[in-house]
């Protein structure tokens, strides 16, 4: 514990990706009135690129240097260092197919990423915070910024609806979370995470510390869009502009999930079984159920964002030496299917976001027969089918929850994942299998969706034949992390 | 002096009378008003604890909690206005456009 | 070409040159004459280097041979392991010898996408052959997967009607049912930390897997209903023949070729190899079914009025005898199960063929479209009625020879279920033969059919190999059989070992 009042420099360089990402975000802010109006777009991207890359390059830097830092509010290990490399690709990427999109849309970009930093900012923070109020902040940050983002397509009256619903509900969940906390702390006398746990460790639990897992559970379960909380998703997902989505279904979803992981297992939380169970358990089925029956295919794949945050949280009710592991590895290969699935969807609808019903994708095969295989290669990776990265993660998580003998709960994920696959089926058989309705040309892929699309394939694919990397290190952090 | 008990009801009552003013009330308005009660009552809380632990970061918790109500606000308000100017109505069952 | 290097390399080779060749067309070829050219010789060297596994396989060994084994996965703990016995040595080459053709079939009737169609085919027999060639469980379930999406898109790209419907059907039973084997396969491993084929079969063996004994009924039944699907064993058939109607014709060839005995090998191969106990005690109502599929299927068969529906029932009767066989636990009936897969795939692929270049020149499988085409197509009559006289069973023909050892296997543990099972064979007859007449002979019933012109080159190339291999088959069989039978031997010895035991007592 660091008892001087200045924090060293040390401690600077445990916040760095935090603090690149910032400086870029307000560069990107402050530039934006300055430069002509014509190159703007272009000039600004590039700036929120860069800032995004610094923020990777900030991260392996910083992970050289772990350790407690600001009076031991953040903390820099393993575990950070990850959820922080996935939030910046994943930013980075988002940018990536961003740059086309805000053409032809005719979205003014300035703040749109800036606003993609900053959130940036809040879930690299979530990641690393082990103090509740912290966390509470930097979920605050990580929110407000997509809430803004959400509503980026200002004349569409769907955008700002779905802006206003996601934030209703989202400010409704936080303020859940944060009771959460004010019953922990009135339970433990401490919002630091490890005070907490050894607090619990320790012996009698109090009731405050179950309605406040109770009540944190809630607010965080909001954020990932997990039944019973997840009536938002459709609405939102549906009218936010797809890069957006792609955003804010992997990044903030994965740096809460890094907050639960430490919550409940680093934190011990009583009760986390049931919970967990019935949650995980109505999040596959409805969400599988509910995307059955979609059209929109923004919306199906909201429902199919459910559902695969039902299993992750299979994970959190596995043990954690196995749980562990497997959820941050789940994160990780959704985040690659997910923002390249959405990224393929967003050049697609074209201006105006015209063509986003599953009818508008038949014959994609024919018209535009690279993108239709990306995309196919997605959602394979989503059914959970072998060689892709959906499939290790579905087994892992699965694996996990065997050993801890939650049959119940794997027999439920496995019928699942049969239904699931009925839907994804729907839109490849749409692209390969029915004839083009109206010959509405699809544009070529601009440069910058080509490098999104490549590194998303790549990584959903890498992470499908050498899971091994990415899971030895998660294992590493696990035990890291079990370790304080 | 008041016991620790009567404050945390307290605070409970508030946030339950977030919470269903949140679910009950149409005017978008008013149910950003409800989530404002609701962070409220987890103040009260903060502070009661605060006393109770003889610890001062509790009471430190609620002008964080104010700070960020108050940035959240903004940002509500603003999205409020785009929803109005597209929409002209603040009634949530006429906000309709996305099917639930 | 043999010595130690190319032995430890020939699995890799064979399974995996489709693919390099498909991942090359993606690339390389743009006129569609040259992909039709390179794919052909992509497979035919694929055919090439497989004949080397029969050929140098040692043949009074039982043991899994040209073995590799190389960690892959460190957790959880997966291996790339290949190995053939003499009973997937020939199921590979099978596969081998019927993509060429299937290139060559495929010639002329796929003109649109015509690169995809190829890259398709090329991924199906790397799938294939990686299914018959894995003996860790959790590549076989890759592979095993892995056959589902080129197929169900083959079907649905270039399948006629109701193509779409048919690909989705077929890939959700499959894919439904494989499920249930994925679930029994992660049991294993957690049971046993290991999904190498050999290691699990020895520790179930020893008994040193903790609960087995109460778990074994329902790891039996998650494995075999992902392989009754496949087979299609009675009553999980009705995808088959939504797929076959709908299906291209090189689908059809492989599908009812190949990937059929997927599930017949497997529960040869697993269901037996693991559970030797729970098949003994399931074998009865299984064969029960197996005799259900045999004569249902014949008996559908025989009033369908679609050619292509009446080969796709002849194929859930004619698999009925592999289960039997299968499930009969002799020698004899396990060899001619084996036996009847090589000969069904070369001769219902061959049958398959024949009503694709029928419905190239009519465009429909009706059966009652045509009628005396012996007159004007009679070099295809007479191949198609010696293709027809293999698939029945004549002696001297591929077709007898397996069937006759499932049923004198089978005779030898139940006479009933022998004679049930012998009525198969005289339903096949009746059925093709009848269709056989409606077709070729008496008056052409149909103006267009007089004009049809005869096989040219390209079909007689395709179709003469098939027609050669059920000679050969049918005449020299010992030379499949003797590859066979040690690999079916110690298959059975595990079984054979409990039989005495219980004898004994």
């Amino acid at each position: 514990m660091s008892a001087s009042a200045t924090p060293l420099a040390v401690e600077y360089v445990r916040i760095l990706p935090e603090l690149v990402l910032s400086i870029f975000g307000m560069a990107v802010m402050v530039l934006d009135p300055l430069i002509d109006e014509r190159r703007n777009q272009r000039t600004l991207g590039n700036i929120a690129l860069l800032g995004s890359l610094a923020a990777i390059i900030a991260t392996l830097y910083q992970s050289q240097y772990p350790g407690p830092g600001f009076w031991n509010m953040v903390n820099v290990d393993a575990f950070s260092v990850f959820f922080h490399f996935l939030v910046t690709t994943v930013t980075a990427i988002v940018i990536l197919t961003s740059y086309d999109y805000m053409e032809v849309q005719q979205i003014r970009a300035g703040e749109y990423y800036g606003l993609i930093l900053f959130g940036a900012v809040g879930m690299c923070l979530m990641s690393s915070a082990v103090e509740l109020v912290l966390i509470f902040i930097a979920l605050e940050i990580s929110s407000i910024s997509t809430y803004i983002l959400a509503g980026f397509r200002r004349r569409a009256a769907i955008s700002s609806e779905a802006s206003l619903k996601y934030f209703l509900l989202g400010s409704f969940a936080t303020a859940f979370f944060l009771y959460g906390v004010a019953l922990m702390f009135g339970a433990t006398g401490s919002t630091s995470i490890s005070v907490i746990s050894q607090v619990l460790r320790s012996g009698q639990i109090p009731v405050l510390a179950y309605a406040g897992i109770a009540l944190m559970f809630v607010g965080l379960g909001f954020k990932v869009a997990a039944a019973p909380f997840h009536i938002w998703t459709p609405d939102v997902y549906e009218g936010a502009p797809s890069p957006v989505v792609g955003f804010m279904s992997t990044a903030p979803k994965a740096a809460v999930f890094a907050v639960l992981l430490r919550i409940m297992f680093e934190a011990n939380a009583p009760g986390r079984l049931w919970l967990i169970w019935v949650t995980a358990a109505l999040s596959m089925t409805l969400g599988n159920i509910g995307a059955l029956v979609q059209d929109n295919v923004k919306r199906l794949l909201a429902y199919s964002s459910i559902a695969h945050a039902g299993y992750l949280l299979v994970a959190f009710a596995a043990l954690p030496s196995g749980g562990i592991p497997a959820a941050m590895f789940y994160t990780a290969s959704y985040a690659a299917m997910n923002v390249g699935a959405f990224a393929v969807v967003s050049h697609f609808a074209s201006a105006g976001e015209r063509y986003v019903t599953l009818e508008d994708y038949s014959g994609l095969g024919r018209r535009s027969p690279l993108l239709a295989a990306t995309l196919t290669i997605f959602l394979l990776s989503l059914i959970g089918i072998p060689i892709t990265g959906g499939f290790f993660a579905k087994f892992y998580v699965f694996s996990a929850a065997l050993q801890a003998n939650l049959v119940g709960l794997v027999i439920i994920g496995v019928l699942n994942s049969a239904i699931g696959a009925y839907y994804y089926l729907r839109i490849i058989v749409m692209m390969y299998m029915r004839e083009p309705r109206e010959e509405a040309p699809v544009p070529a892929a601009p440069i910058g969706l080509r490098a999104a699309l490549t590194l998303t394939v790549f990584a959903t694919i890498y992470l499908g034949i050498l899971p091994g990397g990415v899971l030895e290190y998660a294992s590493r952090s696990a035990a890291e992390l079990m370790r304080q | 002096m008041v016991p620790l008990s009567y404050y945390l009801v307290l605070s409970g009552i508030l946030f339950a009378c977030g919470v269903l003013g949140f679910l009950i009330k149409r005017n978008i308005i008013t149910i950003f008003m409800s989530i404002e009660l609701m962070l409220n009552g987890v103040n009260l809380s903060f502070v009661a604890f605060a006393a109770q632990w003889h610890a001062l970061s509790g009471q430190v918790f609620v002008f964080f909690v104010m700070v960020v109500a108050a940035a959240e606000s903004a940002v509500g308000l603003a999205i409020i206005i785009a929803v109005y100017r597209t929409r002209q109505t603040l009634n949530v069952d006429q906000i309709n456009l996305l099917k639930l | 070409m043999n010595g130690p290097g190319l032995n430890s390399i020939i699995l890799a080779l064979v399974t995996f040159i489709p693919l390099a060749g498909a991942l090359l067309l993606l690339f390389v070829p743009q006129r569609e004459r040259d992909i039709r050219v390179f794919s052909l010789v992509i497979s035919l060297l694929a055919f090439v280097l497989s004949l080397h596994l029969p050929v140098h396989l040692q043949r009074a060994q039982g043991g899994f041979q040209y073995e590799v084994n190389i960690p892959w996965i460190p957790t959880p703990n997966i291996h790339y392991h290949m190995g053939v016995d003499g009973i997937s040595s020939w199921l590979v080459v099978l596969t081998t010898f019927l993509t060429p053709l299937c290139v060559l079939i495929s010639w002329k009737s796929i003109r649109e996408r015509v690169k995809e169609f190829f890259i398709l085919l090329l991924i199906l027999e790397t799938a294939l052959i990686g299914v018959f060639v894995s003996l860790d469980l959790f590549l076989f379930y890759f592979f095993w997967e892995a056959t589902l999406i080129p197929m169900a898109l083959l079907i649905g790209m270039y399948g006629h009607g109701r193509r779409v419907y048919a690909a989705v059907k077929f890939f959700l039973y499959t894919m439904i049912a494989s499920m249930f084997m994925l679930a029994a396969i992660l049991w294993l491993y957690a049971k046993t930390g290991s999904f190498d084929f050999v290691t699990i079969q020895n520790a179930v063996r020893g008994g040193g897997v903790e609960g087995f004994a109460t778990a074994a009924p329902w790891l039996f039944l998650g494995f075999f209903v992902a392989f009754a699907v496949k087979v299609p064993l009675f009553p999980l058939h009705t995808w088959l023949p939504d797929a076959h109607v709908e299906a291209p014709t090189a689908g059809s060839v492989l599908l009812a070729g190949v990937l059929l005995k997927m599930g017949t090998y497997g529960m040869l191969r697993f269901n037996l190899g693991l559970f030797p106990e729970q098949s003994r005690a399931n074998a009865g109502w299984i064969s029960v079914l197996a005799l259900i599929g045999i004569i249902y299927g014949a008996l559908v068969a025989l009033v369908q009025p679609n050619m292509k529906k009446l080969i796709a029932y002849s194929s859930i009767s004619h698999l009925g005898f592999v289960v039997l066989g299968i499930f009969s636990f002799t020698q004899t009936g396990l060899d001619g199960a084996t036996f009847v897969m090589l000969a069904h795939g070369v001769s219902t692929g061959a049958l398959f063929m024949l009503a694709g270049i029928l419905y190239e020149r009519r465009h429909t499988y009706e059966i009652s479209e045509f009628g005396g085409l012996a007159t004007p197509m009679p070099r295809y009559a007479a191949l198609f009625l010696f293709i027809v006289l293999s698939s029945i069973g004549l002696p001297l023909l591929n077709g007898f020879v397996g069937e006759f050892l499932v049923l004198s296997g089978t005779f030898r543990t139940s006479a009933l279920y022998g004679v049930l099972g012998a009525t198969g064979v005289i339903w096949s007859a009746c059925y093709l033969l009848w269709m056989y007449q409606r077709v070729f002979f008496g008056k052409v019933t149909h103006e267009i059919n007089e004009v049809l012109p005869d096989l040219d080159l390209r079909e007689r190339i395709t179709l003469w190999p098939t027609a050669a291999a059920a000679l050969v088959m049918g005449v020299a069989p010992l030379l499949w059989l003797n590859a066979i039978d040690p690999a079916v031997q110690s298959t059975l010895a595990p079984l054979t070992q409990m039989a005495s035991k219980v004898v004994g007592r």
